[in-house]
């Protein structure tokens, strides 16, 4: 069975290209959030083996989001999408039960290693 | 390769280990969910193996495996059962038995009888997962086996070094360290790494993360899982068993461990330079050397700092004694079927290592005692230590039922001990004291820990022995308090003893040169300051009774001298007889007695009477005029 992923970005750019990525990679992509907010609710909805997180959005933070979707489901898979020099957020981040990062510009090789890796 | 010389090492280190176990294992019956615990346990526990199995002591090795497994079992359900922690205290009994076979040179003891008891354990399934584990040592045919069947787990967990390297161009390394580090966690034990994880958390870069770690898995399957992460380059094992050492003891990295024989040694031949010190100071003043005063001087400074430094080396924590402390009160509560919790503050006070051989046995005593007499259902014994000033002051309380003084004064008179008037005259804490009276005991049962009588003459004896004090504070409901008041070290100095004024008194042997029995023909009475020749050397004699201020006595027809020296000058001290010579703790003498010439202190003898130590230097000063060659010729001048 393919992987179900749910990606949360506010940028349309940005969802397009991981969707892409992970299409191509034949995994299954189950949901999009525009924020931190609606995050949380689509993640009850689809309940994804994967969660690629945005950390800068609006109305709720990608750590926010992290932690409302961690309180519900402590086994939840969250990777964190950064910019360069936001050091300091991912460490919040892993912190608080990120399974791992990914850092904006990135490569898409790079983006399924790690997908994989967490998710195996 | 030799082990024996390592066997001390063992013996002590093994000690060591076991004290701590007994103190966690005690510790750990109150919480016994504490984590912390279990796996402090645990690693005492592997500690003890891994030495035991190096030096062949196949027994000592196997039982500590044994304890490891089942701590292990505890690790992963997250407790410690009350079945279990029983048996942990008898396995830690039985590898205390095992090391003292050890230490007397006996081959140990057969524990299978304890290794394949059967346990009753199915809910925690402690023991009862050992089973498997024991047949794999048995059968290496069995572990093969089991390794197939689960390829990433090895039959045995194994600690080493993780070293994971990352790639110069590393996006946010903290964090992925951290993820690693996580990654490491869930996959076994962590015992320690570097950068540590409040470095990572604080956000330092770094290009490599050390990890010293202890996990059942096998290192290529870990090796996959690590370089999986993104920026890991490099991953590589390193079996380091002595950083494993030096890991479980904090301070392992700064400290080396020295024989105490050799401390004792240079604590000897600090306190010798220190005397040698004065001879030096004398002999320099005959000539006027330019430099060389103030180089004594300096010399003096440092040699007094070095003793200081020297004595030390000796302190070592009360914990060190304390540590069997929990364990005792905890059988004894049980034994009793009374509830006493025990509580050690102050247990890194450092004292004297001597003071603390000594201090072991009365502490034991007082805390049997305070569990035996003073607890009545339930309560706490409390040992602390603290310093003040150069003293250090250690206390053990409870909070029973107290005594009372009035009640001990009549017991007093009731024995026999004192008078109605004697005991009427007695402060309560004077009265507190009559229960160190040999053969007094207010305890109206025989109990069989502590018995009647229950040896508080001998708690005195000891802790007055090293120089220091006992005091007690009780009230009835108030419980009691027994006060320690000890020296912080311990000057041990040889005395000759000798007999004068129809009393013993004791020399420093540093102030003698020779002991000499002189017939009364060969003394020179003629003059005002009698004297005998040695060596073509006209040797004055002063009686140490007349340097005492009493009266000259008669010189016995075989006269007993003293040869010592005052200012370079050879000086006979005749003495009523030679008693001998002996060790002994000086304690420094109180006010007023500290004002006295030539007293310099005191040490207690065997039967609790004080023997006085003298200095003859101050007291020769103050007669020098008498002997000093010069005036001794102008007498005998016509």
């Amino acid at each position: 069975m393919s992987l179900r992923v749910m990606i949360v970005d506010d940028a349309l750019f940005m969802r397009n290209m991981l969707k892409d990525i992970f299409t191509r990679a034949g995994f299954e992509v189950v949901a999009e959030s525009e924020d931190g907010q609606a995050a949380l609710e689509d993640y009850r909805r689809v309940q994804p083996d994967l969660v690629t997180m945005d950390i800068v959005m609006p109305k709720r933070s990608g750590i926010e989001a992290l932690r409302d979707i961690i309180g519900e489901d402590p086994k939840a898979c969250v990777v964190m999408v950064s910019a360069l020099g936001q050091d300091s957020l991912v460490l919040e981040a892993v912190e608080s039960g990120a399974r791992d990062f990914i850092v904006k510009p990135f490569k898409e090789d790079n983006v399924l290693d790690v997908v994989r890796r967490v998710a195996s | 390769m030799d082990m024996s010389q390592y066997r001390e090492l063992f013996l002590s280190e093994a000690r060591e280990h076991l004290d701590k176990m007994n103190k966690l294992a005690v510790a750990l019956e109150q919480e016994p969910d504490d984590l912390e615990m279990i796996n402090a346990l645990f690693r005492e526990a592997h500690s003890i193996k891994g030495m035991a199995a190096t030096m062949g002591y196949e027994a000592t090795s196997r039982l500590a495996h044994h304890l490891e497994d089942a701590l292990d079992g505890c690790r992963q359900s997250g407790r410690l059962s009350e079945t279990l922690a029983d048996r942990l205290l008898e396995g830690i009994d039985l590898l205390e038995t095992l090391v003292e076979d050890i230490k007397a040179g006996n081959p140990e003891q057969d524990v299978s009888f304890f290794l394949e008891a059967p346990t009753d354990e199915t809910e925690d399934g402690e023991f009862a997962e050992l089973s498997p584990i024991q047949a794999a040592d048995e059968e290496p045919a069995a572990a093969g086996e089991a390794a197939e069947e689960t390829p990433a787990v090895s039959p045995e967990p194994e600690t080493f070094q993780v070293l994971m390297t990352l790639a110069k161009n590393a996006a946010m390394p903290a964090a992925r360290g951290l993820l690693l580090l996580r990654e490491l966690e869930n996959r076994g034990e962590v015992i320690a790494c570097d950068p540590d994880r409040e470095t990572m958390q604080a956000g330092f870069p770094l290009k490599q993360l050390k990890a010293w770690f202890r996990t059942a898995q096998k290192r290529d399957f870990l090796q996959e899982v690590l370089l999986a992460f993104p920026d890991v380059e490099q991953v590589d094992f390193i079996d380091d068993r002595r950083q494993e050492a030096a890991r479980s003891g904090e301070e392992a990295v700064r400290t080396v461990r020295i024989r105490t024989d050799l401390l004792d040694r240079f604590v000897n031949l600090a306190g010798e330079l220190l005397t040698q010190r004065h001879v030096l100071r004398a002999s320099s003043g005959k000539r006027d050397w330019p430099g060389v005063d103030a180089a004594l001087e300096e010399t003096g400074r440092l040699v007094g700092e070095l003793h200081h430094h020297v004595l030390r080396t000796r302190l070592m924590p009360l914990e060190s004694v304390a540590g069997r402390l929990p364990r005792i009160v905890r059988d004894l509560g049980r034994k009793t079927g009374k509830q006493v919790a025990f509580r050690l503050i102050g247990g890194e006070v450092g004292i004297d290592r001597v003071i603390l051989d000594q201090l072991a046995d009365p502490l034991v005593h007082l805390v049997r005692n305070a569990v035996d007499h003073g607890i009545a259902d339930s309560g706490e014994v409390m040992v602390s230590a603290r310093r003040e000033r150069d003293m250090v002051l250690v206390e053990v309380r409870d909070t029973g039922t107290g005594m009372d003084p009035e009640a001990l004064r009549q017991k007093a008179v009731e024995k026999g001990l004192l008078s109605a008037s004697q005991a009427a005259e007695l402060s309560d804490r004077e009265a507190l004291l009559l229960i160190c009276r040999p053969g007094f005991s207010t305890a109206d049962e025989v109990t069989e820990t502590s018995g009647r009588g229950v040896g508080m003459d001998v708690v005195k004896a000891a802790v007055e022995d090293l120089g220091g004090t006992l005091d007690i504070l009780s009230a009835p409901q108030a419980g009691t308090r027994f006060l320690l008041r000890l020296p912080l070290s311990i000057a041990i100095i040889k005395l000759i003893l000798v007999r004068c004024c129809g009393m013993p008194l004791a020399l420093p042997v540093t102030r003698v040169q020779r002991i000499i029995e002189l017939p009364r023909e060969q003394i020179h009475q003629e003059s005002e300051t009698p004297w005998f020749a040695l060596d073509e050397e006209r040797i004055p004699l002063v009686p140490l009774a007349e340097l005492l201020g009493q009266k000259r006595p008669a010189i016995e027809p075989v006269a007993c001298v003293v040869l010592t020296e005052w200012h370079g000058v050879q000086v006979g001290l005749l003495v009523g007889g030679f008693v001998g010579h002996r060790d002994a703790f000086v304690k420094p003498l109180g006010f007023p007695l500290d004002r006295t010439a030539g007293l310099s202190g005191a040490a207690i003898e065997g039967d609790g009477s004080v023997l006085f130590i003298v200095d003859p230097q101050p007291l020769l000063a103050e007669r020098s005029v008498d002997f000093l060659p010069h005036k001794m010729e102008e007498k005998d001048a016509p």
